[in-house]
Parts: structure tokens; C-alpha cells; sequence
């Protein structure tokens, strides 16, 4: 009976303590250093290898700049926004980072949460020419004439083919030059139907291409269609008017989908998901000759079951437009407390040596200097260097800046067309049936959210 | 006769067996593609039984330094246990007070403890998140085992139901021999409830276990990450291929635990059946 109310009270003790103890271990937090001290800046990320790897080259960029201290904060990509949210709310703002969650661009400026770099640039004489970055891509990232994001990578669309598949159906490769004008979307129909295979055994089925284009609300500009007016461009990525039910933008769609139930050269949603399953993308399953993929897919090639090329992407309606491109810039947020600090960094990021180190550090990122993309072009084993530079150049020469980082409220946006077009790509319902509902939808969406 | 129950019991059998495949065959798929290869984990048609078993996969779980699977093993667990000992310890002082007592406003303040089950996380996600960060408690485990110790509205709700069917006459009977009301907690309710307890244990656990939101808001270093920010930072590049071989394993690790507490509890679950109540 002793024992037993011993036991209570150490219990009830040890409980207390505990609660005291780990609440002191709380208090051990971060002191803020006085001005002679180096300032530390946080870097927010992605918790994967391919965006970590920052934290390999800060030794070397504080030995360098030896005032300034990096921290690198990181979040898994589903919990990325949510974490940056909470952080902003509680005043502990990172200083650099990126739209590397779901929002994009235009959803961090209109909430007012970029610093406007131009003053710091132009007191440090920053020319972008001496990072070998081209003047298109720096102003991607302009409002009003106002640097609020400095580009640091440079992804394109590219298109990945089966080179097995190619040689089993004794079909010959798609080009890879962007001047070659016999490259049409009508060839690249013709040949996806000599390496299609539709039978009732799925195991044996396979599909000639599979067109992931951009974005859902981007695909009408391949076909020379518009869906944004024009304003959206300049005003901070509101569009006052939406053509998403337009004669133009519907014929754009019905040749998209037209490709999975007229043409029957692309895999349904249903095959997709069977094949690709929990890996994502059907193309990895080896079922797909050609595939319109962002460059990021190269980067993964070496655990590919097949041999892979890489070619340009056909022409369709617009001879101009031809590939999106994703370049991601580094921000430096609102609340920084070392805006100048952290630009330093961004330039750090920027120069050849570190660029070049970067490809290698995260397997494969594109770097935006010029002068480190030969190094890149030269990453992949297996195939061609000659053909990723002539594939990337024709791609920048040729592209068009991915709408999620353009358009405000991307991300809500984005959900309701892919939720909208569900049905059309399952089949259950026409492209001009459904596009007059979408626009009346999104109609009522944007005016909700661009008030 | 005897050939119709063969012919019953064979259905029954045979209905068992299918059902058994069903749930299993997750299962088996999972340890199925822990052991395969990068490559082979890709294949289509996928293969049932791996070409070559891989176990280096597990070994490579543990010894990667990017993701240091150790470390967020033995996270998870500290966060876990002394959460599931706050929750429980807390929520049966309260629930055995919400049982025992009666008093004015009683009734009220049970409906607005049961109230606040009703918020759902986002919602208090951002100022429970200043109140930490104020606290300076931002990069510690405390934010994530101290709410513990004050109570699960949930378990306190389970746990309250649960005393109130114990019989008045057992703390009678206990008054007369003497016994305060802490020893009345302690030698009267807190025996009789093993199943409870141990259903607010799992609970608790289990929740604990799988929370992912509240750890990647409260810790930025990697040293003190748990298991579920590990897990869902392997499949969080939207430009590689995932290591789902490794993740596969990560996830067969990640069960033992809570398998092995459901094993140890479901012990007591029968247990507090037979102790329960007066004759």
C-alpha cells in the first residue's frame, strides 16, 4: 500500500518536473547579437535533396562573407506554404526563398510580401549580363519596372521519347532542332499512331504521346488561342477579361483532347493512373513513345527502364510559343530584416562557380548563367549534350513564361480547372459542352478574389 | 448432414480467406516494393515478388545522411510518450472530476470543453503558433508535448462516460474504509478503467505518431525532425522520381510501433473486462 502511494506521487512529480524542465530548455532560445556581430539570414525551402543542397555551399559562401551567417529552414512541399504563413504571422520571416509551394509569383507580390530589390541593385551597379543572365528572364520577375525576384534556375518544356519503343515500331526519332519546320503537331499525330497499341490486355497497351503542355490554362496558347486578357500581364497578373469559352480557346482544347478520343493516340486518365499508379507520371512506366514534360523529368532519366532522347516540341498553332518555361527566382521576403545581407546571398547563388557547383549538388537543377549550361547540357549520361543545348536553346528561343508564375490567385484558379476538366478527359463530357460552364465559373471566381 | 456443415464451413472458410487477401495484399505490396530496386519499382506491370531481394534498402534507411531515419525515429517516440503520459494522466484527473463532482455550471463547462473539439487545427494553427513563438519554445519539442498535459477534450469526454458507469457504491464503500479522494482516483477508478486508459493511450499515440502539421510549423532543425516530416520530405520534390523502395521500408518501421501498443493493449482491454464491476 506504500508502495503504491509512492508511486503515485513520483509520478505525478516526475510529470511536473518534466513540464518545468522542458519548458526551461525553451527559454535557451536565440539571443539577437548587437551590430558588430555577423547577421544571420534564413533561406526557406523544400525538404528534398534537389532543394536542400543550398546547405552544402554555405561554408564556403560565410567564409567568404564572413558578416553573414545562413540558415536554412526547409518544409515538406505540402506544408510549405502553411509553414511560410505562420512564420510571416509570427514575425519570424524567413529572408530568402522562393514559390516553391503552391502559390506562385503573383500570389507573393500582391499580398505584399516581396521586397522591391531595385534600390539595393542599383546602388551595388547589379547588370545582369555579369551573372549571364539574358534581360527577357530578369523581367519575368518585374512589376512596373521594379525587380521584386532575381531569376536562378531555368526549366523549360521539352519532350522526352522511348527510344526502345521508338526502334521496336521502326519509327524514326523526332527531330531535336526548333528550326526544323516539318516538326508539326499534325507529324507528331501521325507518328504517335504508328507507336500506339490500344488492346484489351493492358499489360500490352501502349500510347504514342502524352501532351503535358503547361498548365490546363496555358494549353489554348499552344494552339495560338488566348485565354488572359492582355492587361494581365502588366497589372500584377488580374485579368480584367477571361476567353476560356471563346470559338478559339474551345478548338484548342477539342485538339488536346482530341488527341486521347478522336486521334486515340493518348492515354485516358484511367490508363494513366493504372500505369504511372503511385509514381505519377505514365511515361516511367514505359508505356509512352513521346512525352511533353517540364526539363526536370531529364533529371531523372538515369532510373528510366528504357533508353530516353530528347527532342523539340512540334509546332502547333502558334510557330512562336512552342515551350514553357519555368524560370524560379529567389525572393527576398518583405519582412527581412537584412534585405542587403540576403541580395548578397542571391548573387552568391548566381555566379558561375556556384551555379555549376549547384547542378551537381541537386542532381540536375538547369542554372540560369549561361555560362555554367554547357556543364548542365553535359550532366546526362546517355544522352546527347549536343541535343539538350540545341533542345534548350530553341525551347528559351521559342518560350513562353509558365502562367503560375504570371497569374494572381494561381492556385485556386488551377484547382478549378483541373476539377472542371475531370470529365472531359475521362470522356463523359464534349470540350464545347463543358468550356461555357468553366468560364462562367471562373468568371465568378476571379471576381471574387481580384476585388 | 455432416457433408452440408463440411460444405458450410468450407464457404466460410473460403469467404475468409478472400476477405484476408484483400487486406493483406497492401500490406504484402508494401514489403513487396521496400525490397525491390529502383528500377524494378518502376516496372509495369508491377512484380508481386522482387527479382532480387534488396535488404540494403534498410540498411540505407538507416545510414543516409540526408535522411537520418535514426534521429527521427527516436524523435517521434519521445514526442509520442510523453505525450500519450500527459494526455492520459490529464485527462483522467479531469474526466474523473467531470464524473465525481456535482456543482453549479457543471453541465456548462463540460458542453465548452466539449466545444472546442469543434475547431478544427487551421483554425488555431496561426495564434497557437504566435503563443509558442512568444513563448520562445519555436525548434523545441514543447510545443508539441506540453498541450498534452493539459488535456484532450476528446479523451476527457471518453474517459468521463467511462467513470460514470462505474457504480456509486464502489466509492461508498470506499469513503467508509477511510480513503481520500485521490485514493479513491488512484485504487477505485483508475483500475477499473484499464480499457479506457488504454484506449486513450492508443489514441493519443496514434495521433501523436501521425501528426505532421503542428511539427513541421514548430521545428526547423533537422536533428529534432519526427518521423512524419521525414516521410513526407521523401516525396516532396516535385522533380525527381520519389524513393518509394525507401519509403516502403520507412513506412514498415513506422507501423511497428503501433502495432506492438495494440498488441500490449489489447491485453488489457480483456483484462478490464473481467475486473469491472460489483457483484
Amino acid at each position: 500500500m506504500k508502495n503504491g502511494r509512492k508511486l503515485w506521487f513520483v509520478m505525478l512529480a516526475t510529470s511536473m518536473l518534466l513540464t518545468l524542465f522542458l519548458s526551461a530548455c525553451g527559454k535557451g532560445g536565440s539571443s539577437e547579437g548587437s551590430s558588430s556581430d555577423p547577421v544571420t539570414i534564413t533561406y526557406y525551402t523544400i525538404d528534398s535533396p534537389d532543394r536542400t543542397f543550398v546547405e552544402k555551399l554555405i561554408p564556403d559562401f560565410e567564409s567568404k562573407h564572413p558578416n553573414i551567417k545562413v540558415k536554412v529552414d526547409k518544409a515538406p512541399y505540402e506544408q510549405f506554404d502553411s509553414k511560410l504563413q505562420a512564420n510571416i504571422a509570427a514575425k519570424k520571416s524567413p529572408d530568402i526563398t522562393s514559390h516553391f509551394g503552391y502559390g506562385g509569383f503573383m500570389e507573393y507580390y500582391n499580398k505584399g510580401l516581396l521586397t522591391d530589390l531595385t534600390d539595393i541593385m542599383k546602388v551595388d551597379n547589379f547588370k545582369a549580363s555579369d551573372y549571364g543572365i539574358q534581360d527577357e528572364l530578369m523581367n519575368i520577375y518585374k512589376v512596373d519596372g521594379k525587380t521584386y525576384g532575381i531569376p536562378s534556375n531555368n526549366y523549360v518544356t521539352l519532350m522526352l521519347y522511348n527510344k526502345d519503343m521508338f526502334d521496336k515500331a521502326g519509327v524514326s526519332y523526332p527531330p531535336s532542332d526548333y528550326e526544323d519546320k516539318s516538326w508539326t503537331f499534325d507529324k507528331m499525330i501521325e507518328m504517335a499512331k504508328k507507336l500506339t497499341v490500344v488492346s484489351d490486355d493492358i499489360t500490352k497497351t501502349q500510347y504514342g504521346v502524352d501532351f503535358g503542355w503547361g498548365e490546363l490554362d496555358m494549353r489554348p496558347a499552344y494552339f495560338g488561342a488566348k485565354v488572359y486578357s492582355d492587361d494581365a500581364w502588366t497589372n500584377g497578373g488580374k485579368p480584367s477579361e477571361t476567353y476560356f469559352g471563346s470559338p478559339e480557346a474551345i478548338a484548342a482544347y477539342q485538339k488536346w483532347i482530341g488527341l486521347i478520343w478522336d486521334q486515340k493516340v493518348s492515354p485516358p486518365p484511367a490508363f494513366s493512373k493504372a500505369v504511372a499508379g503511385q509514381f505519377g507520371d505514365p511515361f516511367l512506366s514505359g508505356k509512352i513513345g513521346m512525352s511533353v514534360v517540364g526539363s526536370w523529368s531529364l533529371a531523372s532519366q538515369k532510373d528510366f527502364n528504357f533508353k530516353v532522347g530528347v527532342a523539340a516540341v512540334p509546332i502547333g498553332g502558334n510557330k512562336d510559343v512552342r515551350s514553357v518555361l519555368y524560370v524560379d527566382p529567389l525572393f527576398v521576403l518583405k519582412d527581412s530584416k537584412h534585405p542587403k545581407e540576403a541580395y548578397e546571398f542571391i548573387k552568391y547563388m548566381l555566379t558561375t562557380e556556384v551555379q555549376e557547383k549547384s547542378i551537381e549538388l541537386s542532381g540536375g537543377t538547369p542554372p540560369v548563367n549561361d555560362n555554367a549550361k554547357e556543364k548542365y547540357y553535359n550532366s546526362f549520361e546517355g544522352v546527347d549534350p549536343q541535343v539538350i543545348k540545341q533542345v534548350y536553346e530553341g525551347a528559351n528561343k521559342y518560350g513562353v513564361e509558365s502562367y503560375n508564375h504570371l497569374i494572381s490567385n494561381y492556385s485556386q484558379l488551377n484547382e478549378l480547372l483541373i476539377n472542371e476538366f475531370q470529365s472531359v478527359q475521362n470522356g463523359d463530357q464534349k470540350v464545347e459542352a463543358a468550356l461555357p460552364g468553366i468560364q462562367e465559373k471562373i468568371t465568378k471566381l476571379l471576381e471574387r478574389l481580384n476585388k | 448432414m455432416m457433408n452440408k456443415q463440411l460444405i458450410s464451413r468450407g464457404l466460410a472458410f473460403l469467404i475468409l480467406i478472400v476477405c484476408t487477401a484483400a487486406m493483406i495484399s497492401p500490406i504484402f505490396f508494401m514489403i513487396s516494393t521496400s525490397l525491390k530496386t529502383k528500377s524494378e519499382m518502376l516496372l509495369f506491370p508491377p512484380t508481386w515478388i522482387p527479382q532480387s531481394f534488396q535488404w540494403e534498402n534498410f540498411k540505407e534507411l538507416f545510414t543516409n545522411d540526408e535522411i537520418k531515419f535514426g534521429v527521427l525515429y527516436q524523435n517521434s517516440i519521445i514526442i509520442a510518450v510523453l505525450t500519450v503520459i500527459g494526455t492520459v494522466f490529464s485527462s483522467a484527473v479531469v474526466a474523473y472530476g467531470f464524473s465525481r463532482y456535482r456543482g453549479k455550471g457543471r453541465n456548462l463547462m463540460f458542453m465548452l470543453m466539449i466545444s472546442t473539439m469543434m475547431l478544427p487545427y487551421p483554425a488555431i494553427m496561426i495564434p497557437q503558433f504566435l503563443l509558442f513563438s512568444e513563448m520562445n519554445w519555436m525548434d523545441t519539442f514543447l510545443p508539441l508535448i506540453v498541450p498534452a498535459f493539459f488535456g484532450s477534450a476528446y479523451q476527457i469526454f471518453l474517459l468521463r462516460q467511462f467513470f460514470n458507469t462505474l457504480p456509486n457504491e464502489l466509492y461508498d464503500s470506499g469513503k467508509i474504509d477511510g480513503a481520500s479522494e485521490l485514493r479513491m482516483f488512484r485504487s477505485i477508478a483508475l483500475p477499473l478503467s484499464g480499457p479506457a486508459l488504454a484506449t486513450v493511450a492508443i489514441f493519443s499515440f496514434v495521433w501523436s505518431w501521425n501528426d505532421l502539421l503542428a511539427p513541421v510549423l514548430y521545428l526547423n532543425s533537422q536533428e529534432k525532425f519526427t518521423l512524419p516530416i521525414g516521410m513526407a520530405a521523401m516525396i516532396s520534390s516535385k522533380f525527381r522520381i520519389a524513393p518509394w523502395n525507401l519509403l516502403m521500408c520507412a513506412a514498415i518501421m513506422a507501423v511497428i510501433p503501433v502495432v506492438a501498443l495494440f498488441a500490449v493493449a489489447q491485453k488489457r482491454f480483456t483484462e478490464g473486462i473481467v475486473l469491472t464491476g460489483i457483484k
